[in-house]
């Protein structure tokens, strides 16, 4: 039932952007382009003050705590996070924000950065469930959002390139296609709902397009700066509030249903430029 | 698309497998005996909402039952779970389900009062859940047309996922045809529109009878600001 020959196209046209799509950008840049390629997406030029705001977007000032937090010896075992990988050797952060969720053979499943921040931060530190420094995910203040700031940023500007070269990487993704179809909830929603087609508006706020890998690559980049939160936030608190407000059941962290979503939406935008951190309404 | 009982008898086979292993996690965990890569995607997506644990189901819905009932599909919503339009055979095997199901209010639908349709029509409010959930004892749940519509032409925030229905009981009038069918449509407008991403208000018991009553009030009512 899903449109196979379309899919198709987002993947070829990856390859060839892929190429100049490698190099690090300021998220500032990355914005900028995708503003100019795409002068007719009412998504991406929705707000003016967001834009202009960009080069001071409050969500940088959490990437030197981050830094700070990853280098430095902590928890229990009082080790640093170098040893954790995120998929490109222990300690390679560059790039390796995009290419996420992907298997790992450590864990024998496919992971979610945050999954995999968390379950470094418990295996290698030796923090538990309990600690603040793992139980805490959202807010400027918690470790979990500044991590994931400073982690994110190394991956600005390349393209989304999540891997499915393993069997169960396929899978996850072709789930969370799945998932993002399935209707259900008190008021029947699906993710496609609203976001199934471009420049529409639920009361005031315009809705990002998935098939549309342009308007697509922005609404995936996470973190960012929230405005009307007045904090940063996660991909997963994305999902959080968008299923509050489908009415379907509320997700828990670390769990597969998180995982499969995330890799069929960094798949949507694949072979474009991730703007990390992002500055959103 | 799998019908409901397909995935349901795979399911009952998948998670037999993972209990004959042993299993105590979600299965990819090292030695998890599932074999996902065996699954068709819709199999691996059905186990990952019911089976996994990844959802907070025990939690208590405001409309009675649990959180997981919601995410437990209906007829409707299993049809319907698929990108774009509906084909032919699935639109009427919706149209179907979607009569089947309807139920008129006792004694026939009618007009409450718009003013407390303005309210409804404009509140968001109801059945949030996972966080900071939603208390029907303090505040009522609201039908959040706005959130779709334009309606009263003078209101400047509105959505456009739906059809405009500023002046719409101008255009129609209020006799009892155009009224059964604007019951027809807020209650579950399947009827008319199979697959709609309009929400069934009645048919999910979203609204009571007495509720819709107003907010239909609140569309066809020649007083009401939508017709002004
Ligand atoms: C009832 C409508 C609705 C549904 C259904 C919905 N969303 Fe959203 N979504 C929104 C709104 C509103 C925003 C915020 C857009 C804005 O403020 O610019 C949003 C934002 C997003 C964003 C980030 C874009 C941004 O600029 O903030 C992503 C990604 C997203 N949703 C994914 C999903 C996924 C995945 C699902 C299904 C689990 C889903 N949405 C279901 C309404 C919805
Ligand atoms: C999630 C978006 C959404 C919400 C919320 C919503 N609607 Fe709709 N509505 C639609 C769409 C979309 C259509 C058009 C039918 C179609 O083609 O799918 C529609 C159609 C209608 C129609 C039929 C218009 C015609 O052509 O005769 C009426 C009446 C209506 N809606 C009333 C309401 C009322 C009253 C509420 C609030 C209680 C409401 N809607 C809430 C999306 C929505």
């Amino acid at each position: 039932m899903f449109k196979k020959a379309l899919l198709a196209l987002p993947v070829a046209m990856a390859v060839g952007a892929a190429a100049q799509a490698g190099e690090w950008q300021d998220p500032n840049d990355v914005l900028q382009n995708l503003l100019q390629n795409n002068p007719d997406s009412a998504y991406l030029h929705q707000s003016e003050m967001n834009i202009m705001m960009m080069p001071d977007n409050p969500a940088l000032w959490l990437i030197d705590e981050g830094e700070e937090l990853f280098y430095a010896e902590r928890g229990p075992n009082n080790v640093s996070l170098e040893g954790c990988d995120f998929g490109k050797g222990p300690g390679e952060l560059e790039g390796a924000y995009v290419e996420l969720p992907r298997y790992f053979e450590d864990t024998g499943k496919v992971m979610d950065f945050e999954m995999r921040l968390v379950h470094c931060m418990k295996e290698l530190q030796g923090f538990t469930s309990d600690d603040p420094a793992v139980a805490r995910r959202h807010g400027n203040g918690s470790d979990i959002m500044q991590l994931t700031t400073y982690i994110a940023h190394q991956s600005s500007g390349m393209a989304w390139n999540p891997p499915l070269d393993h069997p169960e990487e396929q899978a996850m993704r072709d789930a969370g296609e799945v998932l993002f179809f399935r209707r259900g909830g008190a008021m029947d929603f699906n993710c496609a709902s609203c976001h199934g087609d471009s420049g529409k508006q639920i009361r005031a706020s315009v809705l990002p397009e998935m098939r549309n890998g342009q308007e697509w690559t922005k609404a995936v980049s996470w973190p960012a700066h929230r405005a009307g939160h007045d904090n940063v936030r996660s991909q997963n608190h994305r999902i959080r509030g968008c299923v509050w407000q489908m009415r379907h059941a509320g997700i828990k962290a670390d769990t597969p249903v998180n995982t499969a979503l995330i890799s069929f939406w960094n798949d949507a935008a694949r072979g474009e430029p991730a703007v990390l951190p992002d500055l959103k309404r | 698309m799998l019908s409901n009982k397909t995935v349901g008898a795979s399911l009952a086979i998948v998670a037999s497998t993972a209990l004959i292993a042993g299993c105590d996690g979600w299965m990819g965990e090292r030695g998890g005996e599932v074999d996902i890569t065996a699954m068709t995607a819709e199999e691996y997506a059905e186990y990952l909402v019911l089976e996994t644990d990844s959802y907070s189901f025990e939690q208590e819905a405001q409309e009675g039952g649990s959180a997981r009932d919601r995410m437990v599909q209906d007829g409707i919503q299993a049809a319907c779970s698929l990108e774009g339009e509906p084909d032919a055979d699935t639109a009427g095997e919706v149209i179907a389900m979607a009569r089947e199901s309807y139920e008129e209010p006792p004694g026939g639908p009618r007009l409450g009062n718009w003013r407390r349709g303005a309210e409804l029509a404009r509140s968001g409010y109801g059945y949030r859940i996972g966080h900071r959930n939603d208390d029907h004892g303090t505040r009522e749940p609201g039908g959040n047309c706005y959130a779709c519509h334009q309606m009263d032409p003078a209101e400047e925030l509105y959505g456009t996922l739906g059809p405009s229905l500023a002046g719409y009981g101008a255009t129609r009038g209020t006799d009892s045809s155009v009224v059964n069918y604007v019951h027809q449509v807020v209650s579950n407008p399947h009827q008319y529109f199979p697959c709609t991403k309009m929400p069934r208000f009645g048919h999910n018991n979203f609204l009571t009878e007495e509720q819709i009553a107003h907010v239909m009030a609140y569309l066809l009512d020649p007083e009401s600001p939508v017709n002004q």
